[in-house]
């Protein structure tokens, strides 16, 4: 202890200080797992094993959790929640407590696919079906939005826009890419693409350009200004994206350099569409109601509690379930609820109900 | 071990109007950080060239507002990361996190009613709280800088993540009426990086704060005989550095109408490589704050060019990465020359 001076002893106590509120900070991020609704499978009554992302920027992954219970609950099942913390290995340990309460059936989103091959062969040898959402994986039931659609949906309504504003005299149609997200990105912003032509059929090719937005607004809208700059004749302007990020981007770029005059966008997910500070010249955006994806689900669920498991399919181009997108005009998103009330009202919905359902239709 | 090319014991080290102390002239009789400024010209005003040979329109008031724009933000970004490179803290990391964490507090400010004059020092002073946590646990824990910042970044993205998932700035508030202006044709955003720059240089050059801060960098050691507190030193600049980095999250909550805990990410590489390419040594005690505006022009310059030659965007990081492996390796080759 002699050796120790004070200065020492407290540059120590700073470092372990600071590597203890490191290490807290980290925890908290990683959350709780949430306590199981049911703590055994043991009697015969159908039991669904659900684990939510864990995702620390995605209320919409602890929702769907709670869309799950509430279904559940509606079918008088058992319910066993668990998070996958956004982590592997949780994500791993999760399958051996599901296998380990006996479910019947697991619903989840995992970020990290990495994993998954070992969590099939867990689940695999305990003959548990699986579905999973958005990110595929061979042997499992596949949920996800109908990006291909999506995309088509929000270049048609663009496109209609464009005919009935400007009699689709249009000087440049940008698309704000997010190449990282490979084959969504490419149904996203290359089939509305597609169908801005479609709808508009005289642009001239040379009048579609694309830039990289990697689906976020600050990417997008440090690289879109050159893309104004690059094209400095055009006046009416039309923004698709990959996402509502990427194409606010855009559209901010168009206001810095006063290129704003006549330009319109049409996002992708609805994640800026809502809320106060609404860009006013996105025009609209498609909405995906991502928190109410095991509704899809429980369908596939519906039927292996009866008996009568579906054929497995588990690709993106043959998905067990698509939830289907919704194109919203910036008024009219201003009438969809908030997140939780969504939830609130798809678990007071009849049985079979979707939030396309219960928001869109109407 | 290397030595700096300026000792705090040399009181005769020439000195740039514009920057930090010039350093020893090179074979061709140029002092470094001048020969540094020449090469970043050349090479920037090939990149014109050859846009404008491919696209004439290049040269317009459209491409001069592209170009100005994106190096706002990373300009105020880079001034932030020089004084902790010059200083000698190698580097800071954490500064997306110092950047998100002080644009998240000015807009929590006026989003809670309080005026555009409360939230922008609230802005800064965060940047500053957290230039001053790093400074804590790198100076008076005696930590390697990069670990550290890299640690604090992580964490600092962590907490902001469980407290929020984006923030907006009201949209009639004075701040983002002011980030959509211009002044004198240019980005209103433009002028306080512009205004930063030049007080970083002046200070750097003219101040014994500056004059410090570079030996200690260049020479701790021999600061440190001249009596100069190195650690008083060194906190000092994680503060100084945490205000820029505070003041460049304040203008980037007024150019972005929405933005998440990550946003800040995205700044990283372009900031490192202009501080890097502008001769900013990795070891410290040099560099020349006019020499970064250029690094950092040009760097921003790169984007807009490839939109011009119709080039998909990835290339802009292709580019600027290999010019940041370009310049490292520049670096290296310099200390090792010295060391001889």
């Amino acid at each position: 202890m002699t050796h120790f001076t004070r200065g020492r002893l407290a540059r120590l106590g700073l470092v372990a200080v600071a590597a203890a509120s490191l290490m807290l900070a980290g925890c908290s991020t990683v959350g709780s797992t949430s306590g199981a609704s049911t703590d055994s499978a043991t009697d015969s009554t159908f039991t669904v094993g659900f684990a939510v992302g864990g995702q620390p920027d995605a209320d919409w992954q602890d929702l769907q959790g709670e869309v799950a219970k509430g279904l559940a609950e509606q079918r008088g099942w058992n319910f066993v929640e668990l998070s996958n913390d956004n982590s592997e290995a949780t994500a791993t340990k999760n399958a051996d407590i599901f296998i380990q309460k006996g479910v019947n059936m697991v619903m989840m989103f995992n970020g990290q696919p990495s994993a998954n091959p070992v969590i099939a062969k867990k689940y695999a040898d305990a003959g548990i079906p699986v579905v999973t959402f958005d990110i595929a994986q061979p042997g499992w039931y596949f949920v996800g939005v109908d990006n291909a659609t999506a995309g088509t949906d929000g270049g048609t309504a663009l496109g209609n826009l464009a005919k009935s504003k400007w009699n689709c005299q249009v000087d440049l149609v940008i698309s704000a890419e997010g190449t990282a997200a490979g084959q969504i990105n490419t149904w996203r912003t290359g089939n509305a693409r597609d169908a801005v032509k479609k709808v508009c059929p005289n642009i001239p090719e040379a009048n579609y350009v694309s830039y990289e937005a990697d689906g976020n607004l600050t990417t997008s809208l440090a690289n879109a200004p050159g893309v104004f700059a690059a094209h400095p004749d055009a006046k009416n302007i039309l923004v698709v994206g990959l996402n509502d990020q990427a194409v606010v981007g855009a559209l901010q770029a168009a206001t810095q350099l006063g290129r704003d005059g006549s330009i319109m966008g049409w996002g992708q997910d609805g994640g800026l569409i809502t809320g106060a500070n609404v860009d006013p010249h996105l025009a609209g955006s498609v909405m995906y109601f991502l928190e109410g994806y095991p509704a899809e689900a429980f369908k596939i669920a519906d039927e292996i509690a009866a008996g009568k498991a579906p054929a497995v399919k588990d690709t993106g181009t043959d998905p067990a379930a698509s939830v289907q997108p919704c194109p919203v005009t910036a008024a009219q998103a201003a009438a969809i609820p908030n997140i939780n009330d969504r939830v609130s009202q798809l678990a007071a919905a009849p049985q079979g109900t979707t939030e396309y359902d219960l928001f869109c239709k109407a | 071990m290397t030595t700096s090319l300026i000792t705090p014991a040399d009181p005769a080290a020439p000195q740039s109007p514009g920057g930090a102390k010039l350093r020893r002239p090179d074979s061709r009789g140029l002092p470094v950080s001048a020969r540094d400024a020449l090469s970043i010209t050349g090479v920037w005003a090939l990149l014109i060239i050859a846009t404008t040979i491919v696209r004439p329109d290049f040269l317009s008031t459209q491409s001069l507002l592209a170009v100005t724009f994106t190096m706002s933000i990373s300009g105020i970004l880079a001034v932030s990361q020089a004084i902790i490179v010059i200083s000698g803290g190698l580097l800071d990391l954490s500064l997306p996190v110092s950047l998100i964490l002080s644009a998240w507090a000015t807009v929590t400010a006026l989003n809670n009613g309080l005026p555009t004059a409360v939230a922008i020092p609230i802005g800064i002073v965060t940047g500053m709280a957290w230039g001053g946590l790093n400074g804590l646990i790198v100076v008076f824990g005696k930590l390697n800088p990069i670990i550290v910042t890299l640690a604090t970044g992580f964490g600092g993205l962590a907490v902001m993540l469980i407290f929020f998932k984006s923030a907006q700035i009201p949209s009639t508030s004075e701040l983002r009426l002011y980030g959509l202006g211009r002044f004198l044709g240019l980005p209103n955003i433009f002028w306080p990086m512009l205004i930063v720059i030049v007080l970083g240089g002046l200070a750097f050059a003219y101040t014994r704060w500056g004059r410090r801060l570079i030996a200690v960098g260049g020479n701790p050691s021999a600061a440190k005989a001249r009596g100069i507190n190195l650690r008083r030193m060194r906190f000092a600049s994680f503060i100084g550095a945490g205000a820029v980095a505070g003041l460049a999250g304040v203008m980037f909550s007024a150019v972005t109408p929405s933005f998440t805990p990550a946003a800040g990410a995205s700044f990283q590489l372009i900031v490192i490589g202009a501080v890097i390419l502008a001769g900013i040594s990795l070891s410290g005690g040099k560099g020349n704050l006019l020499v970064l505006v250029l690094s950092v022009g040009f760097l921003a310059t790169i984007p807009t060019s490839i939109a011009f030659f119709g080039l998909a965007p990835a290339w802009a990081l292709v580019f600027q990465g290999a010019l940041l492996i370009i310049a490292v390796g520049i670096d290296g080759y310099r200390l090792k020359r010295t060391a001889r």
